[in-house]
């Protein structure tokens, strides 16, 4: 209010700014949050499957991703998301720790052992394309043993998209 | 400089210079704009365990299934539909060259070769598709697995097993 009385006075222009700020701090605050996003998982060049399907997060589930990739030495490791790397025995403890702690089962149509039921989490493989298929053997074995059985390999659909357009 | 002239104001008012924050808050957008990489939207192709362990398939004739074995020999991928090798790639598929350049089969032989499993197949109890097992060396390229697989899911295959090393499935 002062600031406008002392504006007619001096004949002055005086730019209100308010707008300008709130636009600026929604900008930084998209920003801080997509750029927290990009840097969750390892750096993978997926191989390309034309079938992939990128699919749509439902409530009340749980995808755990497993990622192989190359450290520096260009040696293959195994990480649980952001984790250390994981030998498969290592990889089969977490995989069952984290399974126990979602606690959601579904029945073993194949045996009524309530020590069998199937865990409802999911797992995610994110291979590296040029990694050796005997990670797979390794984690297949590790999801049975953690008797998850919902698995998937992540894929591009198209190696020359654009990142910037969603697919269909 | 207008402003600074503070016999105008009123000696009560206390106002902020915004100058400085919005300096700041200009830097942090610059920077989040330029770190940012957005992510790449990624598919994913199911393989469902089988939900007995695998150890013991219990599935009743075995010898009907397609078996894709892939293996590494003498730094090519050969691959086997039905132990009848399929032909070698003559050329390196660019976007892969770049990485191992390690020439692997021809694709579209082992899809002709699921399909023509596929459209013959006959189900001894009536029901399911075509059940297909894929056998891989573990030296293979991870991408030649995923290779197979999307085949099976473009040609429709929802049966399909990954053989263990160590686990017989036949």
């Amino acid at each position: 209010m002062a600031r406008k009385k002392a504006k007619k006075k001096e004949q002055g222009v005086d730019m209100d700014m308010t707008p300008m700020i709130d636009i600026v701090f929604l900008l930084i605050v998209f920003f801080m949050v997509v750029t927290e996003l990009s840097v969750q998982q390892a750096v993978v060049i997926l191989p390309v499957a034309s079938e992939a399907k990128v699919e749509e997060p439902q409530p009340r589930m749980r995808v755990l991703v497993v990622n192989v990739s190359f450290d520096k030495e260009a040696k293959e490791i195994v990480q649980l998301m952001n984790g250390p790397p994981l030998t498969t025995k290592e990889l089969e403890a977490e995989l069952k720790a984290e399974a126990v702690a979602f606690g959601q089962w579904e029945d073993n149509p194949f045996s009524a052992d309530p020590e069998k039921r199937l865990s409802k989490l999911q797992v995610t493989i994110r291979c590296d394309q040029g990694a050796e298929a005997g990670n797979i053997h390794k984690i297949f074995a590790a999801c049975q043993a953690a008797r998850i059985y919902q698995v998937r390999c992540a894929a591009v659909s198209d190696r020359l998209e654009d990142p910037y357009i969603e697919q269909p | 400089m207008a402003r600074k002239k503070k016999e105008n104001r009123d000696p009560g008012e206390v106002e902020t210079d915004m100058t400085s924050m919005i300096d700041v808050v200009f830097l942090l957008l610059i920077f989040f704009m330029l770190a940012t990489k957005f992510k790449m939207p990624e598919g994913a192709l199911r393989s469902y365990l089988p939900k007995n362990r695998g150890e013991s398939n219990s599935r009743p004739v075995l010898s009907e299934n397609c078996r894709i074995t892939l293996q590494v020999r003498n730094g090519q991928v050969v691959a086997y539909a039905d132990l009848n090798q399929v032909a070698q790639n003559e050329y390196l598929e660019s976007d892969y060259e770049q990485f191992t350049g390690i020439p692997g089969p021809n694709l579209a032989d082992i899809e002709a070769h699921i399909q023509n499993r596929k459209a013959s197949y006959v189900p001894l109890d009536g029901t399911g598709t075509l059940p297909v097992v894929i056998d891989f060396a573990k030296e293979v390229p991870y991408k030649y697995v995923i290779d197979v697989l999307n085949i099976c899911a473009r040609t429709k295959i929802d049966n399909i097993a990954f053989a263990q090393p160590g686990v017989p499935i036949e």
